[in-house]
């Protein structure tokens, strides 16, 4: 096999496997690129985001250090009877913690008033463009489980996935002498184009 | 093949960025957490008025105009009355701040970090500045989405028509459609 073959056999292949990413990260950039148009639209519909499951006192103790607040976050949605989903845990103000655990599918916000020790857990309605936006976003290492920490090799991958697809496009290229003209004026008209925006914007 | 050209610095910069905020901790542990620091540019007297009636757009646009800074930004007016301007600059953003009391212009810049910039660049979109150069990277961005939904179906199609790969092809779109049903159940 020549190298030629070799990186055709790669282009294409690489775009196969990742072609379900490179789909997703598609579609997913239009509600992120288009936001007021798809607020609006659900707007229209009048109905609540969040809906109150419960909202109890509680016992579990909040840290006063900061760098124990996940462990925090993780005994209140193990309270709540929540379990491996992503999340996160914040301070939202002195008196309030909120922790918000997401899925694909579901996502849950739990907020713990100090003063009060009492929490409420909401459930977010689902939403195919907040779908979307979430399965855009999700990555990171922060996130403890091997499938939580998978996903995030995998967006790795992709991204190198994009980068080999773009060196391994630009040997084609090059390998089509009849294009090379017209390739090179796309080239340089990108290339200025995207310098100018970075340089303006 | 023309387009994937033309568009191919935007791929490597949404590539890129999302690297880089997929290991946002290595860049928390060299920066430290918490928003980007802004330092102390230059302060001056600013000479212009304002009429009684006219709202935060305008002013910010006048004072961003006589700075020669004119371009994408957010307002707000913080309860003291200063007028707080974050600029939007790709490669500099700026704070600038003006105190009606004493009529001084506070211009501050962000610290330059490479992570930041490039995640600046990812996250910048939308039609709603009111600036005809964002409107046109707006347009660009689209210009993106659609053209890797149009490359994922060309690529498709361009596949199916060499038999020769096929069976090989066949595995490997398989079996990336296996991987992201598994996450999709799983996630």
């Amino acid at each position: 096999m020549t190298f030629a073959q070799l990186n055709r056999r790669t282009h294409l292949y690489l775009g196969l496997a990742l072609l379900p990413w490179f789909f997703m990260y598609g579609i997913s950039s239009l509600p992120f690129a288009h936001t007021p148009f798809f607020e609006q639209r659900d707007a229209a519909k009048g109905l609540p985001l969040w809906t109150l499951r419960s909202d109890r006192i509680t016992d579990v103790r909040p840290p006063a250090d900061d760098n124990e607040l996940r462990a925090f976050g993780a005994a209140l949605l193990s309270e709540a009877g929540i379990s491996g989903t992503a999340f996160g845990t914040y301070r939202q103000n002195a008196n309030q913690i909120n922790v918000y655990s997401y899925s694909f599918w579901k996502s849950t916000q739990l907020k713990y008033y100090l003063d009060q020790k009492r929490v409420t857990v909401e459930d977010r309605r689902f939403r195919w463009d907040q779908f979307l936006t979430g399965m855009h976003g999700r990555g990171g290492f922060e996130q403890e489980g091997f499938v939580q920490l998978s996903w995030s090799v995998v967006v790795d991958l992709v991204c190198l996935g994009i980068i080999v697809w773009i060196a391994s496009g630009l040997y084609m290229w090059w390998g089509l002498p009849g294009h090379r003209g017209w390739g090179w004026i796309a080239i340089l008209a990108g290339a200025i184009s995207f310098i100018g925006f970075t340089l303006r914007l | 093949m023309y387009l994937a050209l033309f568009l191919a610095p935007w791929m490597v910069m949404y590539a890129v960025s999302t690297l880089v905020m997929n290991h946002r901790a290595v860049f928390v542990e060299r920066y430290g957490s918490g928003p980007v620091p802004f330092h102390k540019e230059r302060e001056l007297v600013y000479d212009g008025s304002f009429s009684p009636d006219v709202d935060l757009k305008m002013i910010s646009r006048q004072i961003l105009t006589s700075l020669d800074l004119d371009g994408a930004h957010g307002v707000t007016r913080r309860k003291d009355g200063a007028i707080v301007i974050n600029r939007n600059d790709l490669i500099t953003p700026r704070r600038i701040t003006f105190t009606p009391d004493t009529r001084t212009v506070l211009v501050e810049h962000q610290e330059r970090r490479p992570n930041a910039f490039l995640e600046r660049f990812h996250r910048r979109r939308g039609y709603a500045t009111g600036y005809r150069l964002d409107t046109l990277w707006a347009v660009t961005v689209d210009a993106v989405i659609v053209a890797m939904v149009f490359w994922a179906l060309s690529g498709l199609w361009m596949w199916w028509e060499m038999k020769v790969t096929r069976a090989l092809g066949a595995l490997a779109f398989l079996g990336g459609i296996g991987l992201f049903t598994l996450y999709l159940v799983l996630l």
